[in-house]
């Protein structure tokens, strides 16, 4: 019974990380249809960004999102007006060819910048443990937890009930439309996918602590957080933040229930079945 | 099969291109020949794929797969069951055609749209990559080595070197006249009416299942052959290269630098960006690992922006300009 509840508190814990992470990704695909391939190599670039200030200052991963989250926004807005918006008219395929070049890019830019050991950024947080029972979850996770779904709830409120959330809706649900009604259609874009690099900036200091990293796991990370936005049906909120519980707490299972290989396929298996079966995802009520 | 691919094969610039390439080995030095010798298995891998990435329209990213099985599991076979790696070839062949169909066949069932099947193969890509890594058998994350090759052709060597670049040649050569065959063919024309608009092609009568299981399982098939060939070259059987997803987005990138869809496009990719990183990587490998995807990645992206139908018809263009603007240039 304890590695049950060993298992869904970490997979809950890790979980609200990814949804975060699929959040930003949900939000771009919704309002200029752009899959970004190169996705896990930005959450790579945000995680070395946090190592070099550690290395350079000591600087402390949560700290160091002060600097972190205003330069990956403005990468993001950068890589946006430069590299995808002249590609967005075109082919959608070709969009992804040009994010999986951007990954190359990224991650042995990174790679040649800081080398391909493993490396671990410290935080005063790092080996801190509580506790609860026969449970033991680390302080890092519930940080990241508490933030993820701090920030998820704070995003939905924008989009909800701010006038640039509100044009954001509006862009997703008829961009034609949109544009008649007065509203900038590119900007919103851009502030759009500046706004999911933002994100995973952040995600990143949340995902460092305790965390090896080196540059080549961008692609796994751009897969985790496919399976997420692909579960939670692409562009549904509350489903993309259930899709990454899902997937957290399979893999959380898998790797404490299930020996070898076969623990780290589950969420794999998971999402192939969901695709399959239910290829609008989790999103149960189609209120649009 | 029309006229176009019996021109292409009794056309002297075809074999006088082959037979200046097969005297490379005896001008270049050792280091050039290995070069070229990569560069022809990327030639061979990004064409094999262009049928289903280039005609069909299907950015399938689950290749690392059939190379997989094509290099571990055949090089496995050899170690583990002493199976001869020219039986190995063909059993590995035949189960990523098996598997291939299993792919086609599941895009079709369920209806997966294009974004779809780039994701679903992904994923499994990065299953075959886990189950490699976590599966002794295969050689789990530490790979196989082969034994020397001796260049005893019976047992599947090629005596390293000359032999292997030849054998190469010959791969490469295959398959890029498989897609000239298939281009010209009625497949090649199913292929790309699936590929514009598939509701139309089903409208028409085209069944798109029979000819997306075909494209899928002759793509898989070449590319597992390839794998069997690159891996005894390679002598030491690496998961992390020969497996990994990272394998198929380089071919993808290949392809589409070099024109998707066209019979040429994927071998000209290849041909032009594999020396240009394996030149690069032996220069600044030592100072700058990495440098040479870079590279390759500013140069997909430069592509990409600038024609983004690939090198092919921008020389093309390029070409019939030149000419003057009497010469009709192909569809």
């Amino acid at each position: 019974m304890t590695e049950l509840y060993q298992a869904l508190a970490q997979g809950l814990l890790i979980g609200a990380t990814y949804g975060l992470l699929a959040l930003g990704m949900g939000l771009v695909y919704g309002v200029s249809g752009v899959v970004n391939f190169s996705h896990g190599d930005f959450i790579s670039l945000g995680m070395f960004m946090c190592l070099a200030l550690y290395s350079a200052f000591a600087m402390d991963p949560y700290v160091s999102i002060i600097i972190t989250v205003p330069l990956m926004t403005a990468i993001g807005a950068l890589v946006y007006i430069f590299l995808i918006r002249p590609m967005v008219g075109h082919q959608f395929l070709m969009v992804v060819q040009l994010t999986l070049g951007l990954s190359l890019v990224l991650q042995n830019g990174i790679l040649m910048v800081f080398g391909g050991e493993p490396a671990r950024t410290p935080s005063f947080v790092e080996s801190k443990l509580i506790i609860l029972g026969d449970v033991v979850l680390r302080v890092p996770h519930i940080v990241a937890f508490v933030v993820s779904f701090a920030l998820a709830i704070g995003l939905y409120i924008m989009l909800r009930s701010t006038d640039f959330g509100r044009s954001i809706r509006a862009v997703h649900q008829n961009a034609h439309a949109a544009a008649l009604m007065g509203i900038n259609v590119g900007r919103v874009q851009v502030l759009t996918f500046a706004l999911g690099i933002g994100i995973l900036a952040l995600a990143a200091a949340l995902l460092l602590p305790g965390t090896p990293i080196q540059p080549t796991q961008g692609l796994r990370y751009t897969v985790i957080t496919l399976l997420v936005v692909v579960l939670g049906g692409m562009t549904n909120f509350v489903g993309i933040m259930l899709g990454g519980l899902i997937i957290g707490i399979a893999e959380a299972f898998g790797t404490i229930y299930l020996d070898g290989p076969i623990g780290l396929l589950l969420p794999y298996i998971i999402f192939v079945a969901i695709m399959l079966f239910l290829p609008k995802g989790l999103t149960w009520s189609s209120a649009r | 099969m029309r006229e176009e691919f019996y021109k292409t094969l009794s056309s002297p610039i075809w074999w006088g291109a082959l037979v200046i390439a097969a005297i490379m080995p005896f001008v270049l030095s050792s280091y050039y020949v290995h070069i070229l010798t990569l560069a022809l298995v990327y030639v061979a891998l990004a064409s094999s794929w262009n049928i289903v990435g280039g005609m069909a329209g299907q950015i399938s990213l689950a290749h690392s797969l059939f190379i997989g099985i094509g290099s571990m599991f055949s090089a496995a076979l050899l170690l583990k069951l002493g199976i001869n790696m020219w039986l190995g070839l063909v059993i590995s062949a035949v189960i990523s055609g098996i598997l291939g169909a299993v792919i086609a066949w599941i895009d079709f069932r369920f209806q997966l749209g294009h974004l779809s099947f780039v994701l679903i193969t992904l994923a499994f890509a990065e299953m075959g990559s886990i189950v490699v890594e976590g599966w002794d058998f295969l050689g789990g994350a530490s790979g196989l080595l082969l034994p020397k090759d001796t260049g005893n052709f019976l047992a599947f060597q090629f005596g390293g070197g000359h032999g292997a670049f030849w054998m190469m040649l010959g791969l490469a050569a295959i398959c890029v006249l498989v897609n000239v065959a298939i281009l010209n063919s009625p497949l090649g024309y199913y292929l790309r009416t699936i590929r514009d608009n598939e509701k139309a092609a089903q409208a028409i009568g085209v069944n798109i299942l029979r000819y997306k299981i075909t494209a899928m399982v002759i793509s898989a098939m070449l590319a597992s052959v390839v794998g069997t060939a690159y891996v005894r070259y390679l002598t030491f059987a690496d998961p992390y290269l020969l497996i990994s997803p990272v394998i198929t987005i380089e071919i993808v990138l290949f392809a589409t630098v070099g024109g998707l869809g066209r019979a040429y496009g994927p071998a000209l990719g290849a041909l032009l960006l594999v020396p240009l990183g394996e030149i690069l990587r032996g220069k600044l490998g030592s100072t700058l690992p990495g440098l040479h995807y870079f590279i390759y990645g500013i140069v997909v992206i430069s592509v990409i922006l600038v024609t983004p139908r690939g090198l092919l018809p921008l020389f093309e263009r390029l070409w019939a300009r030149w000419r003057g603007p009497a010469v009709a240039s192909k569809p």
